[in-house]
């Protein structure tokens, strides 16, 4: 839902947000000015959030070139639908990663992809141990790492293999030869401690 | 039943991890609108999930921000979702907010007069919903129009194209091959004279078919427009016509505009 903010005015020092820095109150500012079409706001989601957005996609897809081309389509799609964007229902953060994780699903799931991909699954290796090892060295990376650690050795697998890996929860329960109904548990469950040890409300 | 909806509510981690799909997907979107303790779970796991994103930061490619910036400056953002709901829900605060005093504190002093002011409170909100349903009409059309191009913006497949209108101008294209939609906005286009339009064509190796009129620019740009029926291999064509168009092309194609509709 959209809302109208008369009393927000927009803060002079938001260009000076700390590189590295997550801002993430300002990049919810952001994103407000980036609805009003104020394009050098724009540039400063892209340098925040571009990343973790690319990356995310290239985890799921792998292919540098289609990883290039969704995020192209992922960011592009924040410059116009950044109106739809509403705080009320998370970050601005949690809001762009979203639709990136989103299209590099929809992309991974498209009809072909999904026929080559069911091909390949039995020769693919189980790529849990890449998903720690290949992360870029950031802030957020040693908690999540450790956090990951946190988990029973299921809950971890399903987590990656769903998140990172691109998988429904039915193909992840085929992949690790475990019913339905724990996998759904198992990622569940992941998630809700993984959120306790980040400290993520 | 009560084992069904503990079974949907546990989906809420792989649904915060985007790893429901089809009939299971729609079923638990259902769900989770009527189940406010399912969403504020599924928004705190989702912030796990965007712990793990930031975690597989990446380097990206070179010339990806400047290519996007670019595409960014030639592409018309979509307005605020208002959506009937949130409307009609606005207005009566607002009107409330305006006649403070029917809701001020000296109500809890008055009991009597509260009633009072609920039949008021009722016949204002009979009186705002005759006043909506009046502007929901006039906007329908419109807003179908909308959906539709909101569709076409959102399909897992859509893609957007730009091309140069030869006699000055661009011309921006979202098309989605699967939905056979296309969605078209220009900028800085030439002006026309009177009684003059641009009418877009999709245009096979065997014939143009007609895909509609560009509105008026405003403030050198022109709405989305949608034109349906897309076949693969098609080529968006631009053409002068006279106020109302032509059935067929009667001038120089100056945008010809080839849409990847292919996988």
């Amino acid at each position: 839902m959209w809302r109208m903010d008369h009393t927000d005015p927009d803060p002079p020092g938001l260009a000076s947000v700390p590189p590295g820095g997550r801002g993430e109150h300002d990049l919810d500012r952001l994103l407000r000015r980036v609805a009003r079409g104020d394009q050098q706001a724009f540039e400063m989601v892209y340098d925040q959030l571009a990343k973790p957005a690319y990356g995310v996609i290239r985890r799921v897809l792998r292919d540098p070139a289609q990883s290039e081309e969704v995020a192209q389509e992922v960011l592009l799609e924040v410059w116009r639908t950044a109106s739809r964007f509403d705080p009320a229902q998370g970050r601005a953060a949690t809001w762009v990663l979203t639709i990136a994780h989103r299209r590099a699903i929809d992309r991974v799931r498209s009809v072909t992809a999904a026929a080559e991909r069911e091909q390949k699954t039995a020769d693919v290796p189980v790529p849990h141990d890449e998903v720690v090892d290949a992360v870029e060295a950031r802030l957020d990376r040693e908690r999540v790492q450790r956090c990951l650690g946190g988990l029973t050795d299921i809950q971890r697998e399903s987590l990656t293999l769903a998140y990172y890996g691109g998988y429904t929860y039915r193909q992840v329960a085929a992949l690790l030869g475990v019913t339905l109904a724990a996998i759904k548990t198992r990622i569940r469950d992941g998630l809700i401690r993984m959120r306790d040890c980040l400290g993520v409300s | 039943m009560a084992l069904f909806s503990h079974d949907l509510h546990v989906l809420t981690g792989a649904y915060a991890v985007d790893a429901l799909d089809g009939s299971e997907l729609q079923r638990f979107e259902r769900h989770v609108r009527r189940c406010q303790s399912c969403m504020s779970e599924v928004r705190g796991l989702r912030e796990v999930a965007t712990s793990l994103a930031f975690a597989a930061s990446a380097e990206t490619p070179p010339g990806l921000r400047e290519r996007v910036l670019q595409l960014a400056a030639q592409t018309r953002q979509l307005p605020p979702e208002m959506t009937h709901h949130a409307r009609r829900r606005w207005s009566l605060r607002a009107w409330l907010s305006r006649h403070r005093w029917l809701t001020g504190p000296w109500l809890i002093w008055m009991p009597r007069l509260a009633g009072v002011t609920a039949v008021i409170a009722v016949v204002a909100a009979v009186v705002l919903g005759i006043t909506l349903s009046d502007t929901e009409q006039q906007l329908n059309s419109q807003r179908s129009q909308s959906a539709a191009i909101a569709a076409v913006l959102a399909a897992p497949d859509a893609r957007t194209v730009t091309g140069t209108v030869k006699t000055g101008g661009t011309t921006t294209v979202v098309l989605s091959a699967v939905r056979h939609d296309v969605v078209v906005s220009t900028s800085g286009l030439a002006m026309l004279p009177a009684g003059k339009v641009y009418e877009l064509w999709l245009i096979s190796s065997t014939a143009a078919r007609r895909a509609g009129l560009l509105p008026a620019a405003v403030s050198g740009r022109t709405s989305p427009v949608l034109a349906s029926g897309l076949a693969a291999g098609d080529v968006l064509g631009m053409t002068v016509e006279p106020a109302g168009g032509t059935a067929q092309p009667t001038s120089a194609v100056i945008l010809e505009l080839k849409l990847p509709t292919g996988v």
